[in-house]
């Protein structure tokens, strides 16, 4: 066993860079948080999304006890969506927040109205300071943070079935829509990256289960192609479900990163890609993390490295009451492929 | 045994022919449209289409016409569905197109549904589903819920984010044969596996079977949560809660 040679935060920037690193590194683009962690520091939901040290203390578990080389610090995805007025059920310690999107606040594309100070909401100044304390305290360790896309913020705001119909029905009142909301992304990216972050994660949830990889190229392709140059930092796109038919599109935005579930294959997953794009994965939840043991997990991780995927972590984040041996089981996978700490 | 050319619908015969590939669903698609009259071929045609406006003109229309409403449903409304449900599994649609046809269905649906609640024939089984705890996603459970209800069972819809404790409440209440289970999250899915857990301490597990979907669910997580059964899609759904109650798939 020799010892590493370059630091959390150098193996993650390389690594989004698609450049050499001297071991692949450990990346949680979405929550590690559980229960056992939220216990271990005293930081539980609801509490630590709505306060930054709570928020930050949690988040730091993932490097501090599973030896992730990232700390991600927004757990859910409803930050900004509160901000801008969406109605959340905050829920409890063992439960995520969730925006309810039964209780919509549009209908139409001129309902759309978001205030200059959006972002001097609490439920996004929470998250920038979160980053800012994470910064002073971790400067080695690659600080990611999280901005929502459009269309995720469509399902937030107008309700996934009313988006999606419009989608079908009004192409036009659609991109409108996109238009309005994309603001956010950009403006809470930019944010971030001045509060600190190294990266930001960019969920837009135009996943395989719901809508085609035809629709990717058709609605978000371009604006993909628009945060990668308006945002100044390295962004992490994450969308769920099965995407090897959309993956070819999104290499093409110059993002740097794209977080894949485990729907799809590392091997064809790279393929797909060509070598235009990091991957970032996709060890599968609610099977393998949270029902299975660790040799299970070893043995994703161990596919992942395999077909040469760079960098490794849960495919999506990870169910609350997860065990905490299945995590650290990641990094024991790594180092042992490797034979470096 | 019916040929491609007995189905009248042209529209019909090029969905078949385009999105159909399984040769015991091309039987069973031409079988089931050819058997159809040529204004409920245009019914179903409409569904596919995604054309509420159109459903809802042509289900009026042959209600008035003197056509059943059963008939209506089954070779002009669900007939055009299973053949939605097909282009689905194939990934030849997606779910707003999918939506489309629902909205279409509704439309129908609507004038159906009245007439048959006063008819008073006896529903194949009766089924409470949720989405579980935690979860607000509603748009495959209501989708399950609409193909149920068109297949002759009564479905008692207890929304999303249904605690354990309200999925109990529901059985002991509505006494169903079956209770199924949605989620979209694999942060909720493991509560799945918790409501099921509930049932068997509240001593109910025997007393209902348990069908489990959602994006991301698989067969070989609901056989790990305790499950009866998987549904893949909607249509699956209905296979499963007839399968599970020993009526004809």
């Amino acid at each position: 066993m020799t010892t590493a040679t370059m630091t959390s935060r150098e193996r993650v920037l390389a690594a989004l860079r698609r450049e050499p690193v001297d071991r692949t590194p450990l990346v949680n683009p979405t929550s590690l948080a559980t229960v056992e962690l939220m216990d271990l520091v005293d930081a539980p939901f609801p509490n630590a999304n709505r306060e930054p040290e709570l928020m930050a203390r949690l988040a730091a578990t993932g490097h501090t006890e599973l030896g992730f080389d990232s700390i991600m610090p927004v757990f859910s995805i409803i930050q900004e969506s509160s901000a801008i007025g969406c109605k959340i059920q905050w829920e409890q310690k063992d439960n995520w927040p969730t925006v309810k999107m039964t209780e919509p606040i549009y209908e139409s594309p001129s309902d759309i109205d978001i205030s200059d100070d959006w972002m001097e909401e609490p439920d996004a100044q929470c998250v920038l300071e979160a980053i800012r304390i994470l910064r002073r305290q971790f400067p080695d360790v690659a600080i990611i943070g999280k901005t929502m896309g459009p269309w995720s913020l469509g399902y937030h705001t107008f309700g996934v079935e009313r988006f999606l119909l419009l989608s079908l029905d009004d192409e036009a009142a659609t991109r409108d829509v996109l238009d309005k909301l994309k603001r956010i992304t950009i403006e809470f990216g930019i944010a971030q990256a001045e509060a600190g972050a190294d990266a930001v994660t960019l969920p837009d949830h135009a996943t395989g289960d719901l809508v085609s990889g035809e629709y990717y190229r058709r609605y978000l392709q371009e604006l993909h192609q628009e945060f990668a140059e308006e945002i100044p930092i390295p962004i992490i796109l994450h969308i769920c479900g099965r995407t090897v038919d959309r993956m070819g599109y999104i290499a093409d935005t110059g993002m740097a990163a794209f977080h894949y579930d485990s729907k799809n294959g590392a091997e064809e997953s790279m393929e797909a890609v060509g070598g235009k794009i990091s991957l970032v994965g996709n060890v599968n939840n609610p099977t393998t993390l949270y029902s299975r043991g660790a040799e299970d997990v070893k043995d994703e991780v161990r596919r992942n490295l395999e077909a040469g995927v760079q960098m490794v972590g849960p495919e999506c984040a990870i169910p609350l009451q997860t065990p905490i041996e299945s995590l650290r089981a990641i990094r024991e996978a790594v180092v042992e492929y490797h034979g470096l700490n | 045994m019916p040929e491609l050319s007995d189905v009248g619908n042209e529209f019909i015969r090029g969905e078949i022919e385009q999105f159909v590939a399984r040769p015991d669903e091309i039987e069973r698609m031409i079988t089931l449209f050819s058997r159809a009259s040529p204004a409920l071929q245009d019914v179903a045609a409409a569904l596919i289409d995604g054309d509420d406006e159109a459903v809802d003109t042509l289900t009026r229309a042959q209600l008035e016409a003197g056509v059943t409403a059963l008939e209506i449903m089954d070779d002009g409304l669900i007939a055009g569905m299973a053949l939605v449900g097909i282009k689905f599994r194939e990934n030849f649609i997606f779910v707003p197109e999918v939506l489309a046809c629902a909205r279409a269905m509704k439309a129908g649906m609507a004038h159906i549904e009245p007439i048959l609640s006063a008819s008073g024939i006896d529903p194949v089984g009766k089924v409470v589903m949720g989405t579980v705890k935690g979860d607000l996603h509603d748009i495959g459970k209501n989708l399950v819920i609409m193909m149920l209800r068109g297949s002759g069972f009564e479905v008692v819809d207890l929304g999303v984010d249904v605690s354990p404790d309200d999925f109990i409440a529901a059985i002991e209440d509505h006494k169903p044969s079956v209770v199924g289970m949605s989620a979209l999250l694999t942060t909720t899915m493991p509560n799945m596996g918790k409501t099921i857990d509930a049932f068997v301490d509240e001593g109910l597990r025997d007393r209902v079977k348990v069908m489990l979907g959602g994006a991301p669910v698989t067969q070989e997580f609901a056989e790990d949560m305790g499950a009866d059964g998987y549904g893949k899609d909607a249509m699956a759904a209905v296979s499963l809660a007839k399968g599970l109650l020993g009526v004809g798939a």
